[in-house]
Order: C-alpha cells, then sequence, then structure tokens
C-alpha cells in the first residue's frame, strides 16, 4: 500500500487537476510526492499588486499527519513578500504550519490562508527579529519552534 | 546574656556589638544599619550563620579550604591584590570574621566576590573570582613571617599547577582550568555531597561549552535558550492517551450505513465497503461526532488529542486557556509587527474564491483573522458541508470555534537565537 502521504497527496493532486485552484493560486510543479510548487499571488486591492510569489512545500511520509514544511522560494525569479510574519529567507511564522496544524488542511488550505494572510497586511514590512533569524535559521522551517501570538494581521 | 540588656547583631559584620543609636541602631562597626537586636533566644541571628556554617557549607573540602582560606587575621589583606577595595583587615567582630565594603564601593571589575562565615568563633572564608586585572602578586613578597606556613592562595595554587605563567595574572583560559580541575576534584570526593559541585553545578566547560549559569559558544547558548523555550512551550499539542483512544466510539462498516456518505476528513477519501485495507472499515467517531477511518485518525491522535476538523479537545490542550485568556484581536505584546498594533480595527480577508466561511463557524474573536480558518473549511467542500450538517457541540466544549478561529502567528520566537531580554514575550 503506498504511504498514507503519497494516497492522500494524489488525492489532492487530481482535485486539484478536476477543480482547478483558486484565484490567483498556480500548481508550478508537483512532480512527486515530496515537494510541490505553487504560484501565489494576492488578488485585489492589497499591498503586493503584480507581485507574484512561489510556495514550496516539502512532505514527509507522516503527510497529513505531520505538516508539511512551507515556505516563500526565495531565489533568482521569485522573492519572499515583505510581510511581518514572513522572514527574508522564506520562513513563514504561521501557527497553522506548526502547531495548530490539523490534517484537515490541505496543501490548497495552506495556500488560501497564507493569500489571506498577505491580502490582510497593512504595512509591509519584515519581521523584527528577521536578520538575527535568517542568519541562524534551519533549512527547514519545520525545524523552528515559532512562537505564535494571536494577532490579526 | 539574658541578665543583661541585649546585645545587637550586625548582619554585615556577623558579629555581635552595641550600636550606636543615631538615632536609628547603627553597627559600632560598619555603620551599617542591618543590625537587629538580639531579644528572642528562639530567633538568634546567630543561629543563621551557624546554620550556615555547620549545614550549609559544613562540608567544604579541606582542599578547598586550604585553597581558598584567606591569610590569617594580621596578614596584610592586600596580599591578595587585585581587587584590593573589597577585602579589609578584620574587624575585631567575633571570630575575626571578614566583611567586605557596601557592594557600592567595591571598585569596578573587581569580581564575583563571597564569603562563607562559620559562625561565631569560626572563621570565615573569602573567596574572589575573576576580576581585574590581577590576583598575583610578585613571588618575593610571599606573606608570614617566620613561624607561619601560609595557605596558598589562588594564585599560587594555579601556579603551582598550570607551570610558570605571567605573573600577576589569570587569564580566562586559566580561570576556566582552574574551575574544571575543582569540578574534577569534587567529582572524584565519592557520595559527598560538595557543596561545590552544586554552586558550580553542571559545570563541564568542555565540549558542550557550559560552566554553572555561564556560557562559552553561541551553540551552547542556543541550547539553552531551546531548552528554556521547551520547558515553557505551553502550545504544544498534548496527544492523546491509550485509555482515552481506546474510549472512543468505534463502529465496523455496515452496508446502508449513513456513515457511507461521509468522508473522512483526514485521508479526505469517503468511506466505503471496498476497500483494500480491512482496517479502513473501522471507524472512529469522535464525540464531536466526526468520523475518522481508524487508521487515519489514531496516528493524528497520539500525536494530537484534537479532532482534526473542528480541534475537539480530546485531552485538555494547553493553549486553551492561552487562547481563550487573550484579549480578542489584541496585539501579541510589544514585539508585534507594526500592522497588528495600529489599533484600527482589522480588515477581514477577503474570502477565496468565493466560498463563503464554512457554516457552523462562529464569528470570529479576533476579527479579521478570524476569517483564516473558515476560509479553509469553507473551502475544503464537501468537509464544509458535513461539518454543518453535523454541527458538533464543540461550542459547549472548553474549545469553542471562537478559539480555533484565531489563527495565531508571530514574529517572534525562532528558538535558536533568542536573547534572555525577549523572554517575556513567552509568558502568554
Amino acid at each position: 500500500m503506498a504511504s498514507i502521504s503519497a494516497r492522500r497527496l494524489r488525492k489532492e493532486l487530481s482535485e486539484i487537476h478536476v477543480e482547478g485552484c483558486p484565484v490567483g493560486i498556480n500548481l508550478l510543479s508537483a512532480d512527486n510526492f515530496e515537494q510541490w510548487l505553487l504560484s501565489l499571488e494576492v488578488m485585489g486591492e492589497s499591498q503586493y499588486p503584480g507581485e507574484v510569489f512561489a510556495l514550496k512545500f516539502r512532505f514527509d511520509p507522516n503527510y497529513p499527519i505531520s505538516s508539511p514544511a512551507v515556505q516563500f522560494v526565495v531565489d533568482g525569479k521569485y522573492t519572499s513578500p515583505v510581510h511581518p510574519h514572513v522572514y527574508s529567507n522564506g520562513h513563514i511564522c504561521a501557527s497553522i504550519l506548526g502547531n495548530e496544524w490539523s490534517p484537515v488542511l490541505s496543501v490548497i488550505g495552506i495556500c488560501v490562508t497564507l493569500q489571506s494572510m498577505l491580502a490582510s497586511c497593512k504595512k509591509k514590512e519584515r519581521p523584527q527579529d528577521n536578520d538575527r533569524y535568517v542568519l541562524h535559521a534551519p533549512d527547514n522551517p519545520k525545524k523552528t519552534r515559532f512562537h505564535y501570538d494571536v494577532d490579526t494581521v | 546574656m539574658s541578665s543583661r540588656e541585649p546585645m545587637w547583631y550586625c548582619h554585615e559584620c556577623n558579629a555581635e556589638m552595641r550600636p550606636l543609636m543615631m538615632p536609628d541602631p547603627h553597627c559600632a562597626s560598619c555603620q551599617g544599619t542591618f543590625v537587629e537586636k538580639m531579644e528572642n533566644p528562639a530567633d538568634d541571628p546567630r543561629e543563621f550563620s551557624h546554620g550556615l556554617g555547620d549545614e550549609g557549607f559544613g562540608g567544604i573540602p579541606d582542599y578547598l579550604e586550604q585553597m581558598f582560606s584567606m591569610p590569617p587575621p594580621g596578614v596584610n589583606p592586600s596580599m591578595f591584590g587585585g581587587p584590593r577595595g573589597p577585602t579589609r583587615s578584620p574587624t575585631g567582630g567575633l571570630g575575626g570574621s571578614t566583611r567586605s565594603r557596601s557592594p557600592g564601593s567595591t571598585p569596578p571589575g573587581s569580581g564575583f566576590r563571597f564569603e562563607m562565615h562559620r559562625g561565631p568563633g569560626g572563621g570565615s572564608s573569602t573567596f574572589i573570582i575573576g576580576g581585574a586585572p590581577t590576583l598575583g602578586r610578585t613571588p618575593g613578597t610571599r606573606p608570614g613571617g617566620p613561624g607561619v606556613d601560609p595557605v596558598p592562595n589562588m594564585s599560587d595554587y594555579i601556579r603551582r599547577n598550570e607551570g610558570p605563567t605571567r605573573d600577576g595574572e589569570i587569564q580566562g583560559q586559566l580561570m576556566m582550568q582552574f574551575l574544571q580541575m575543582l569540578r574534577a576534584a569534587s567529582g572524584n570526593r565519592a557520595g559527598g555531597e560538595d557543596p561545590f559541585a552544586a554552586l558550580f553545578g553542571g559545570m563541564a566547560g568542555g565540549p558542550d561549552g557550559r560552566m554553572g549559569d555561564y556560557v562559552f559558544s553561541q551553540e551552547a547558548l542556543d541550547r539553552i535558550v531551546t531548552q528554556l523555550m521547551e520547558a515553557g512551550n505551553t502550545h504544544r499539542p498534548v496527544p492523546a492517551t491509550e485509555e482515552v483512544i481506546a474510549k472512543l466510539d468505534t463502529d465496523v462498516l455496515q452496508e446502508k450505513s449513513p456513515l457511507l456518505e461521509k468522508d473522512c476528513a483526514v485521508c479526505k477519501e469517503q468511506f466505503s465497503l471496498q476497500t483494500e485495507d480491512p482496517d479502513e472499515q473501522i471507524v472512529v467517531t469522535l464525540p464531536c461526532h466526526h468520523p475518522f477511518h481508524q487508521p487515519c485518525i489514531i496516528p493524528w491522535l497520539k500525536s494530537s488529542g484534537t479532532c482534526p476538523v473542528c480541534r475537539f479537545a480530546l485531552v485538555p490542550q494547553p493553549d486553551q486557556q492561552a487562547s481563550g485568556s487573550q484579549p480578542p484581536g489584541g496585539s501579541g505584546g510589544p514585539s508585534q509587527g507594526g500592522s497588528g498594533t495600529s489599533g484600527s480595527p482589522p480588515r477581514s480577508p477577503p474570502p477565496p474564491s468565493g466560498s463563503g466561511p464554512a457554516p457552523g463557524a462562529g464569528s470570529s474573536s479576533g476579527g479579521g483573522g478570524g476569517g483564516f480558518l473558515s476560509n479553509i473549511f469553507g473551502h475544503l467542500n464537501p468537509l464544509g458541508g458535513h461539518g454543518s450538517s453535523h454541527s458538533p457541540p464543540s461550542t459547549n466544549n472548553s474549545r469553542g470555534p471562537s478559539n480555533r478561529n484565531s489563527t495565531r502567528r508571530s514574529t517572534r520566537g525562532p528558538s535558536g537565537d533568542d536573547v534572555p531580554g525577549s523572554w517575556h514575550d513567552f509568558l502568554d
């Protein structure tokens, strides 16, 4: 039997192919069940008009029991959105990617959440501790224990 | 003594004396005001000193006593050099105890200094650790006349053990070796409760770069911060216990079961009688009425004792209180990014792709932030539909919809590199 993650991701992939992605979200690559890339664009009025970002999802075999490692792609083509919860290395401080992860969430669900997060941003700025964090950040953002505060950013 | 007017006790001199009333009582020796009238025999301040000497530090190993002992009274204390300020000649208090000046008068850089008193009649020991610039003295000035065999002081001791060093200087490396040696020596004392082992507890100084409360590398500091954060991390999900899991409502799928129209929210597959794995015909229904394949839900419950759909808590989850006690829509504190602290009402994020919030999900306590999960749940058809048709009784539980709707994020707290000054941010 295929691993849980492969089965679930196959299901998600087929839904994406059948139903399509929500507006502003596009599947860039899903060649395997270990890493997917999706593009993300904030629709409507926002701090990020015309900006297109890419999200990298990394899955381990326990997905969806364990959360995927999600970060914005930072390379020659894509940059990390300037946002109080997004570090310049692409790491994202969002509770649903950490201890509020639920297997009900999905790749598209995460994209939608992050889209909302960007859409509701009022002031483009980096996290306060961006430089310090980026200097020492692990490769996998799941290894970072973020501290989440209730907020409405 | 009881027949006489009671004596007073100066806690700075650790000595009995008759105070100068000016008009408040002042110690006749040090002019300090930390004095106490010895009227109650049951509460003799000297007992404290006794206790300290006999119990608290009673186990001072002999070698330490030797190493650290002050020269006997009468020897010029300036032989200690270095932090010349703190040490004065014995003042004739009972037992000839040594005392320090008030901290304010201690010259800067004189290092960490503490004293051990052995109570009335006993001696005292003064330790000075660190300090600038020197503990040394020139070899020719070794104190003690004929007949006096002074115990070695610290710099002597180190010099003897480490070979020739530049006179008059204890460098950090040397001090570290010295402290390591201390530890090694105390480690050899089988079984004994060595106060120094506790004092310099866990002092390895070696590969982990730690020595007591001090760390000597970024890595070691990171480790400590990580430990602290783990200890204080109240948001980590609590897994369900085996007992709780064993009591869950479990069904085996049968023909015409209403469950067959539903999905397992973990694998997103519809319940079916035609499955390869017979375990997938076993359906666990949580108390919130959400059904799951047994092989899907059990691993999740072992990592977090909550319903994946509605976050109903099978076991008390630490962030219930935390999220419940947070002021609605409040910013997370001084660390918060500017956009959260503006005080203006948060703007609701636009609903994604036209799908509304999940029916049954309460309105958010946090305004704009509350929309996230409902957005997701709304998006995840047909899950949202199932959620609504069941209208789980989670509102009656401690974790209501208003809690689960607040998405918590922060700019805070990557574990590796935070600084102690910001720890207050983690206390929520």
